[in-house]
């Protein structure tokens, strides 16, 4: 190694404290950011896995309406359409119950008929040739499968983790009922992924799927295996004409390519909000590289008095920031793997919540995704060096460029700042008005509005510090004037301390913002959607709107009960489309329910409801007409029970159920084109002073053996918001590690200016001032500093919750979103800059009371 | 004790102008300065404190260029020379005393001694060699592995003294190197640059203060009035 960069790497070890806040703070932004990354790739994973595990080689899948495919569909397939490689499938998600100790596990139930599998899924095998080895023999024997009643396969990990063995029984909750399964053989393929794929799978014939789920002579779909080219569209043309009105066929990766799309947006959020750490991270870095440039001015110099060139002096600042780098991003990708496994279980619970059903059982780790961080962390590290390393090489040699000299540099650079800010805040505002949904232009808006509001914070410190200094006299003295004069005067610090903290604090105001209203909006509209007293439906997972069904003599029998004055009827579908599945609730109530449950976006009520319960009309949420784009007045086509049919939108309505949207039809719509009387639920108004508890225990009664989830209005809100900030608390938790990520970088930059000052310091003991009279000014000006940036942090805070309200999150989610702002958030802000910096300041004052003048001035 | 001076120069100003912008105005620092000085001389820059003495050595050493005029060392004329070419110049041929030392403090006393010579290229071990006994030289060899601030300002500036003249440069300026040191202790300095200057045939151009150096000094000049004067009677 040179003498240089010797001389380089030992002024990072003498300066542990700041080099170490260097490094956590390169750490921390490299390890949220590959955290959200590996939580996100991990589910993704997990998703594909299975969904492979579940289509195997299918090409094409038939699909059918809300009830399915009748049985009789397969056979016309195979005998009239003559395809060869067809399989029918019976799915749906069954609930392992939780045992102490263990948790409840969700298992992807797949009714399989065994005979016609073989080209489908080779990890099951065929009848007597053993495609996968069984965990205790040579080939996994699929006879038990046909003739042993409720029999059921299952990996052979699982069974472990179950403690069960060949011939043991199990209970599966089926729609609230426990059902027994017995377990007939194990899977244990050779390879990883199969085996990650299957861990979660619970393969039976597809004769006891249907059977366990109340299926009985119902398919979900028909797999094929179609051949390319002219041959493959003979053969779907032949399977075409021999489909009922309803079925469709649809390319087999079409699910996998609309999920994905689904939770697209849910993604880009969390890796912008955990680029919001980085960029904190950076502010860090910046001012950590400036403040060893600064501090070495005279050493700089004197190299380059000897005979160092500028070249040689960028590459030695560089050089600096590239270890700090690869130390933080060393440490950042260990600790985001630590973090992410956490993460992943947020991520986890906001996709099953909101989007599908995906089990992730290990992190995955994908080299990509570390190399990403890695690059990430390194490359903007570096970036962030660039300016100071830059600013390095303009020392002129021999150090003639005095502290003061710089300060005064820096002042009359501010108005440029200032102005080049006040661009930015122009640009990202042109950005984010460009009409559209492009997400990633909409991100790049916010950073430059940010990175804007960054640069506009010295301009602003210095005049806020104006102002404070008369009051900060009247209250401190001397020492307050000379708190609030020394922000001022060394800003080429200070500023960057405070933007630092701005950008940070005001990240906490933003998103604390956007989610309160958020929240309000939705405690808004659940008040106002959910009006009932009570409320039923199959007990299932993913919205409701898997297949369980109620028969419709249950709401008839529960609408008769004393205290009963009305029932309103639901019925939840999921229709399969080649632009991915449309979800659509079927509502049976009065003209005067609806006007008041559903607040329209678009539309005049007096016209938009009767057309609805005239029929052939249909409403749809915010959220749907913002993803596919139909507007009211246009038109939506459906497959109904009677082929595809056109219903005209008739107005748009408010909803925060799903970011996927959802159509609404009238009852007798819904039965006139599907022909399905079946419920997935049904809520009743009741009668002034009848006693809900009575009413409930009413219904269960006559639901006779059909298992209910009944709930009252107030649980049902309970839960909902439950499931609401659920879905949010891993926003909350990007929110503090981005303020994880300030606060160290402020405590960094606060230690290390106050610990620079041990000189001037040194000077004011010498002239006598106590150590207490040390604190004192210490402690005020770091709380200065904290006070300015708490206070610029709130508009800039306002701003950016503005920003995610009304273009982020509307372009990602189409959600409407009423901006309210508590005044708690607010203080909450300034309590965490103020709090920030002055604990920042604790240690600084502490050595700087204790050490004794002689030895401060001897330091210099 | 000295060694005649070789007949050539070394150093030529001519017509060297300088100015700086102070407050929006133009203050000038030395105007016309005409100089020569010849190999192996030991030249000494007096003045006022702000007269342009450390400006002048900023312009001998390429660090600042002149507003008119000419440097020209060694028979190059730093004004053609770009900011690169300057400095490798300086890395080259000109070693430098400070009055602050300006040891780096990261570096022991044996690093700060041969990082000019690595700065000039891969270091030799016959280089090391030579620079390890220029320490015993300066009195220092046992303290090769200390750090700078273990030693006190004499030690710091004999090692600044042996830095300055490591890489064997042709050139040797020395800004005011007894001015942070005792009178006994600058003496010692004093007795040191001028063995390993002269005796070395070195040109040496001093700002200093000291009197003790005007009786040594080959040539002394003062600056007066913006102007570099030549003051004969003052030689010994």
């Amino acid at each position: 190694m040179s003498i240089l960069r010797r001389s380089s790497l030992r002024y990072l070890i003498r300066h542990p404290w700041q080099t170490g806040l260097a490094v956590v703070g390169v750490a921390l932004g490299v390890a949220v950011v590959v955290s959200i990354d590996l939580a996100n790739a991990s589910a993704r994973q997990a998703f594909t896995l299975s969904t492979e595990a579940v289509t195997g080689r299918t090409t094409h899948q038939i699909v059918g309406g809300p009830r399915g495919l009748p049985d009789a569909v397969f056979r016309r397939i195979v005998l009239e359409a003559g395809v060869e490689r067809a399989a029918p499938v019976v799915e749906d998600y069954v609930t392992l119950p939780a045992t102490p100790g263990e948790p409840a596990r969700v298992l992807h139930l797949l009714g399989l008929d065994p005979f016609s599998e073989q080209p489908f899924r080779p990890y099951l095998g065929a009848p007597g040739q053993g495609g996968a080895r069984e965990s205790s023999g040579p080939s996994l024997d699929l006879g038990p499968l046909l003739t042993r009643p409720a029999a059921g396969v299952l990996a052979s990990s699982t069974a472990q983790d179950m403690g069960l063995e060949r011939g043991n029984s199990f209970h599966v909750r089926v729609e609230g009922k426990d059902r027994a399964v017995e377990l007939v053989g194990t899977l244990a393929p050779e390879d990883e992924n199969t085996r990650r794929a299957i861990a979660d799978l619970l393969v039976m014939d597809v004769a006891a799927a249907q059977e366990l789920l109340g299926r009985v002579g119902r398919l979900d779909r028909i797999d094929l295996i179609i051949p390319d080219g002219a041959e493959g569209g003979r053969l779907l043309d032949r399977v075409e004409a021999v489909l009922p009105p309803g079925a469709q066929i649809l390319p087999a990766g079409s699910r996998e390519r609309t999920t994905e799309e689904m939770t697209r947006a849910f993604r880009l959020n969390l890796t912008a909000l955990s680029l919001l750490a980085l960029v904190c991270g950076l502010f860090l870095i910046y001012n950590t590289i400036t403040f060893s440039v600064v501090q070495r001015r005279t050493l700089i110099g004197t190299l380059r008095a000897l005979g160092v060139t500028r070249e040689e002096v960028f590459s030695l600042v560089l050089g600096e920031a590239a270890v700090v780098a690869l130390l933080g991003t060393a440490a950042g990708l260990g600790a985001g793997v630590l973090l992410g496994q956490g993460l992943v279980r947020l991520v986890t619970q906001t996709i099953n919540d909101l989007y599908f059903v995906v089990t992730v059982r290990d992190l995955a780790v994908p080299a990509w995704t570390l190399a990403k961080g890695a690059a990430l962390g390194v490359g903007a590290t570096l970036l962030a060096a660039l300016a100071p390393a830059f600013e390095a090489t303009q020392a002129p040699p021999r150090a003639v460029l005095t502290r003061s000299a710089l300060e005064a540099r820096l002042r009359r650079a501010l108005p440029r700042a200032t102005a080049l800010g006040a661009g930015l805040l122009l640009l990202g505002t042109g950005l984010l008005a460009i009409p559209g949904n492009r997400l990633g232009l909409s991100f790049a808006g916010l950073f430059a509005v940010i990175v804007g509001f960054a640069l506009l914070a010295p301009g602003a410190t210095v005049l806020l510090m104006r102002s404070l200094r008369p009051a900060m006299g009247a209250a401190f003295g001397v020492l307050g004037r000379m708190a609030a004069s020394g922000v001022v005067a060394a800003l080429s610090r200070t500023a960057v301390a405070i933007a630092a903290l701005v950008i940070a604090v005001s990240v906490t105001v933003g998103v604390g913002v956007m989610i309160d209203s958020f929240r309000r909006t939705v405690v808004r509209w659940l008040e106002m959607s959910l009006q009932a007293d009570i409320y039923a439906s199959v007990p299932s997972r993913a919205g409701g709107f898997s297949g369980g069904t109620i028969p419709p003599e249950v709401a008839r029998r529960a609408a008769a009960l004393p205290g009963v004055v009305r029932a309103n009827l639901l019925r939840r579908i999921e229709l399969p489309s080649p632009a991915g599945p449309v979800r659509m609730v079927a509502l049976g109530t009065d003209l005067a329910n609806l006007r008041s449950s559903f607040e329209l976006a678009e539309g005049d009520p007096d016209e938009v409801w009767p057309a609805f319960q005239a029929g052939d009309a249909v409403v749809v949420s915010e959220p749907f007409s913002h993803r596919t784009g139909i507007e009211a007045g246009g038109e939506i086509r459906l497959r109904t029970g009677r082929g595809e049919r056109a219903f005209r939108v008739a107005g748009i309505y408010y909803d925060y159920a799903s970011d996927r949207g959802i159509v609404l039809m009238s009852r007798s719509t819904y039965l006139k084109y599907w022909g399905d009387p079946t419920l997935s639920g049904f809520s009743l108004d009741l009668a002034p002073g009848a006693d809900p508890d009575r009413v409930i225990e009413g219904a269960r009664n006559v639901a006779g053996g059909q298992a209910l989830a009944i709930q009252s209005n107030r649980s049902l809100k309970r839960i909902s918001l439950e499931i609401f900030d659920r879905t949010f608390l891993i926003t909350s938790v990007l929110r503090m590690l981005a303020g994880l990520v300030a606060f160290v970088g402020v405590l960094s930059s606060l230690m290390a200016l106050q610990l620079e000052r041990a000189r001037e310091l040194g000077v004011l003991r010498a002239n006598g001032l106590t150590p207490g009279q040390v604190w004192q000014l210490v402690t005020s000006q770091t709380g200065l500093l904290g006070l300015a940036a708490g206070l610029l942090s709130v508009p800039v805070g306002l701003a950016l919750a503005a920003v995610m309200i009304y273009v982020i999150n509307r372009r990602s989610f189409g959600w409407t979103i009423r901006m309210e702002v508590s005044p708690e958030v607010l203080l909450q802000a300034l309590f965490l800059a103020l709090a920030a910096a002055l604990l920042a300041g604790l240690y600084p004052a502490y050595r700087m009371a204790r050490t004794s003048p002689a030895v401060a001035l001897r330091e210099e | 004790m000295a060694t005649a001076p070789s007949p050539a120069p070394l150093i030529e100003l001519r017509g060297l102008t300088k100015e700086y912008e102070e407050g929006g105005r133009r203050r000038v620092v030395l105007k016309g300065a005409d100089a020569s000085i010849r190999r192996g001389e030991l030249a000494v820059l007096l003045g006022r404190s702000g007269s342009g003495k450390s400006t002048l050595l900023n312009l001998l050493s390429g660090i600042d260029l002149a507003d008119a005029g000419e440097v020209v060392i060694d028979g190059v004329s730093l004004s053609t020379l770009s900011e690169r070419e300057r400095t490798l110049f300086r890395r080259d041929r000109i070693g430098f005393v400070f009055q602050f030392f300006n040891l780096i403090p990261t570096l022991t006393v044996e690093e700060n001694l041969l990082l000019p010579l690595e700065l000039k290229g891969k270091l030799r071990p016959e280089q090391r060699r030579e620079a390890l006994a220029l320490l015993e030289e300066v009195g220092l060899a046992d303290r090769a592995g200390s750090f700078p601030d273990r030693l006190s300002g004499g030690e710091q500036q004999r090692v600044a003294v042996a830095r300055a003249l490591a890489h064997d440069p042709i050139l040797v300026l020395a800004d005011e190197p007894t001015g942070n040191l005792d009178l006994e202790t600058g003496l010692q300095v004093l007795e040191l640059l001028d063995r390993l200057t002269r005796q070395a045939g070195k040109t040496m151009v001093m700002v200093t203060h000291s009197q003790e150096v005007v009786g040594i000094a080959d040539r002394v000049f003062r600056i007066e009035d913006c102007k570099l004067v030549e003051r004969v009677e003052e030689q010994s």
